[in-house]
């Protein structure tokens, strides 16, 4: 039930023409055009003026040239819709990272035709990668990356992983962090891992994703950098952030790790302690209500929660190269400032070539951790 | 300020001429999205999210709560007219509702289910109200133990729900549980019961198999019993008698504050509440036996029920920062969005949001009231359409339901799959209710067992020890062992 159900954009066409064959009393309506573009369908219920009307300024845009900034990107340019997914449901962090990034582009009109975002959840990303990997060699569709497109092939759950596709850019990261109740006996870090050393499975460790992907691969890492057997680390997943949050208010369980953005309504309300997060520098607001990083409380230890963008299987390389300038100028405009402040998000760009370095040490990274978890052999 | 002023202070917000236009839009969306089977309020949220950039928080989430509540409201129709849920929070309503629009009663089926809507609506506001705050701090107290208890309790209604044959429905159940163990386990991440499909991973959409199992199942069996009851069904009188009222008004009462409460439970949410109060008020009912062969308290119960709890789900979502479901997920999503971070803070922070969608929802709910009363008989209208054109609609709308779900062309293989079970079982008399209930409370059962037992590092007692689960789980062993007693002290008598 709980994460079941999913769907999107496209069901504005779905609904929309429905609507239509219903209201099967009244004129027969115009056929929207057939073409695979929501926004076209969705453009006729009266709840998506707002995108459409959006839609016929960038293509006046358009037709006037008055894209002066795409232009000084190179020679290539896309000349169709950018097909745009995050292989999610709706409301989760790719989709939030799509979402805000395509309205981004369009305000800032930052290329010269619409990125058309798309949900296409299942299987941990693992349908819409199929997806991707179809389009082998094209310039398009682009998705929303982060850990799991790493994760997820590791568990052998997915026929693609990291290699498979081409890396854009990394835009964004956050970081995890770990969290227990106010009045809570630990008090650094190194409570946590001490009272685990001394009897192993004994702390109840809740994290927002199912064994073996992020939240667990980021609290074992970092007992393991201790010096902990990371499968003494007591790991109880839930279904997200939220609930395992929610659990750790009720005091199921003892500690929960999750994502520092996630956290923040509890935090700032003092509701949950912070204890150790996993940037490498001190955040303020983090260190106001107590926590410190894990290199200051002597861990060496650092994750990432990146998230970034990437296309199909030997996407053409001057598309890879506008997109990557494309992002970077994205970075610097007024309206992207605006949205990270708000969602928490810091940036962290790096350019194919870097995120594709970045993620292979990733890889290696999340490989042994999950060995030394007993996940994969 | 006590609730009092901060309720005025709401309907100030609430009143603005903007608020009260998107409120409307917000209800009319969802009841038409509600309508359509398959298209649950999810998408429809979903569908709002770029319409709510830029726009005052406030209205923004008046705006996606107006269409959440909205479809659980217009979702009742299409379970009482095709048999085919409109939305999830809908199912049960179709064991009863269907049964009536059968019998030429779909009028008074549909009334019904609007006036228990709008009363298990109106209950959940006046209950966000007055404790929402107080509650988020009980419904912590929910661990895994205590939901594994609660999913034990609900599934004994399974024997309530098995019609005549126990064996079957218990057949049923198992069945159910078992589908809904399909996909990736949380646990250790292991796929199973899914053949090596990679489409399964994630288990099978409930609306999939509901959509399945009851509409297309039925369209199956219509078309069999071709030579049957090929008359047209009437839409009978919208009125209720006096007696009618009389017998529905203690169950919308008693579904209506159980539906809160469920909903206010992060995980369980309006189609828990609706199943919950449909067992409930079956076993309850002197006329228990009649329920599932168009009981209209069967219809009552679960509408209270379901719109009560999606108001009750807004109480994790709005004080503490946390959503109940995958619904809430996305308003809170949608929120951030917009720069407001719910939470205990925001009732301090931003008490035009909390306030302004509280009174925004009593707006919704009349509104809500007074546009479908009248427009029954123009939906009802479908009714009239020929058998054959009729029976092709319900097939084109399950197809597009559940294609909605993830636009994946396998999701269309599977429910006609289920369509073919529905089938046979109606053939060979099994009951669906069961199969549909230990569907829902199965999964949820075995991963709030596990995490217990990973908690406790396999100690059993944790279920004992706790003693909402303790409680929970004797209720449930009396709910199962009451009747065989009764039935042993009337045969003792007997002799």
């Amino acid at each position: 039930m709980n994460q079941k159900c999913k769907r999107f954009t496209r069901t504005a066409g779905i609904s929309a023409a429905t609507l239509l064959m219903l209201s099967a009393c009244g004129d027969p309506p115009e056929e929207p055009n057939n073409s695979n573009e929501t926004e076209a369908t969705a453009g006729n219920t009266e709840e998506n003026t707002n995108e459409e009307s959006e839609n016929m300024e960038n293509n006046g845009n358009e037709e006037n040239g008055e894209n002066n900034d795409s232009q000084a990107a190179g020679e290539w340019e896309p000349e169709n819709d950018v097909e745009y997914i995050a292989p999610a449901d709706a409301g989760g962090g790719w989709d939030t990272l799509i979402r805000t990034t395509a309205r981004v582009i369009d305000e800032e009109e930052l290329a010269p035709v619409n990125f058309a975002p798309q949900n296409i959840p299942g299987s941990g990303g693992a349908i819409g990668w199929a997806e991707v990997a179809s389009h082998d060699g094209e310039a398009q569709p682009l998705f929303a990356a982060s850990p799991p497109i790493i994760l997820v092939p590791l568990t052998e759950t997915s026929e693609y992983d990291h290699t498979d596709f081409t890396p854009v850019a990394n835009l964004i990261t956050d970081y995890s962090i770990v969290l227990v109740q106010p009045d809570s006996e630990f008090e650094s870090i190194n409570d946590v891992f001490e009272a685990i050393e001394e009897d192993p499975g004994s702390i109840s460790i809740g994290g927002g994703s199912a064994a073996g992907s992020m939240d667990h691969i980021s609290i074992a890492g970092a007992a393991a950098e201790y010096g902990l057997d990371a499968s003494g680390v007591n790991y109880v997943p839930f279904s997200g952030g939220g609930e395992a949050m929610t659990n750790l208010l009720g005091g199921h369980v003892d500690v929960v790790v999750t994502g520092v953005g996630e956290s923040t309504g509890q935090v700032d309300s003092g509701e949950l302690r912070p204890i150790a997060y996993s940037s490498e520098e001190p955040i303020e607001s983090l260190e106001e209500a107590g926590g410190q990083t894990f290199i200051d409380q002597g861990i060496d230890y650092t994750f990432d929660i990146w998230r970034g963008i990437m296309g199909p299987p030997n996407m053409p390389e001057e598309a890879v190269a506008y997109y990557e300038e494309m992002y970077a100028e994205m970075l610097e405009t007024e309206s992207w400032q605006e949205q990270t402040e708000e969602l928490g998000w810091i940036d962290n760009y790096q350019s194919s070539e870097e995120f594709e370095e970045f993620l292979d040490d990733q890889f290696d990274l999340f490989e042994n951790v999950l060995s030394e978890v007993g996940l994969i052999d | 300020m006590n609730a009092w002023e901060n309720l005025l202070y709401g309907f100030e917000v609430a009143l603005q001429p903007e608020a009260l236009m998107f409120v409307f839009i917000g209800v009319l969306a969802g009841t038409v999205i509600g309508m359509l089977p398959g298209l649950g309020p999810i998408s429809a949220l979903a569908l709002m999210i770029p319409v709510t950039y830029g726009m005052d928080p406030a209205i923004g989430i008046i705006l996606m709560a107006g269409v959440y509540y909205g479809a659980i409201f217009g979702g009742s129709t299409s379970s009482i007219l095709l048999n085919a849920p409109g939305v999830a929070g809908t199912v049960a309503t179709s064991f009863d509702g269907y049964p009536l629009s059968k019998q030429g009663k779909a009028g008074k089926a549909l009334a019904i289910a609007a006036y228990a809507s709008f009363i298990g609506g109106t209950v959940s506001v006046i209950g966000l109200m007055l404790i929402a705050p107080l509650l988020g701090r009980v419904a912590v107290t929910f661990g895994p133990a205590e939901y594994f208890a609660l999913m034990v309790f609900g599934l004994t209604a399974v024997v309530s729900l098995s019609e005549k044959s126990l064996i079957k429905g218990l057949i049923a159940a198992v069945f159910g549980v078992m589908v809904s163990l399909m996909g990736m386990d949380l646990q250790t991440g292991t796929a199973r019961y899914t053949f090596g499909n990679i489409n399964l991973l994630d288990g099978v959409d409930f609306l999939i198999v509901a959509l399945g199992i009851f509409a297309l199942g039925e369209v199956f069996v219509l078309l069999k019993n071709r030579t049957g009851a090929s008359k047209q069904n009437p839409l009978g009188s919208l009125k209720l008698t006096r007696q009618e009222v009389r017998a529905i008004a203690p169950p919308i009462g008693r579904s209506s504050v159980l539906g809160f409460f469920t909903g206010v439970l992060p995980g369980a949410g309006a189609t828990i509440g609706s199943f919950l109060g449909y067992s409930m008020e079956k076993r309850i009912a002197k006329d228990g036996d009649t329920f599932g062969k168009g009981n209209i308290k069967g219809v009552a119960a679960p509408e209270a029920a379901n719109n009560a709890a999606s108001g009750g789900s807004f109480v994790p979502l709005l004080t503490l920062g946390v959503p109940g479901s995958g619904t809430t997920a996305v308003l809170l999503g949608a929120l951030l969005v917009m720069g407001v971070t719910p939470g205990p803070l925001m009732l301090e922070d931003r008490p035009d949001v909390f306030w302004g969608v509280v009174a925004s929802m009593y707006i919704g709910n009349i509104i809500l009231l007074l546009l479908n009363l009248p427009l029954i008989p123009l939906i009802s209208k479908i009714l009239n359409t020929p058998r054959a054109m009729l029976l092709s609609l319900i097939v084109v709308f399950c197809m597009i339901g559940v294609y909605g779900l993830s636009f994946n062309p396998f999701d269309l293989m599977l429910v006609l799959i289920f369509g073919l079970i529905g089938f046979a079982m109606r053939m060979y008399g099994f009951p669906a209710a069961p199969l549909i209930l230990a569907m829902i409370l199965g999964a949820i059962m075995e991963e709030n067992m596990r995490r217990s037992l990973q908690i406790s590092q396999g100690d059993w007692m944790i279920f004992i020890d706790k003693p909402i689960s303790f409680t929970l789980l004797i209720l449930a062993a009396v709910s199962l062992l009451l009747p065989l007693f009764i039935r042993l002290i009337k045969w003792v008598k007997k002799k």
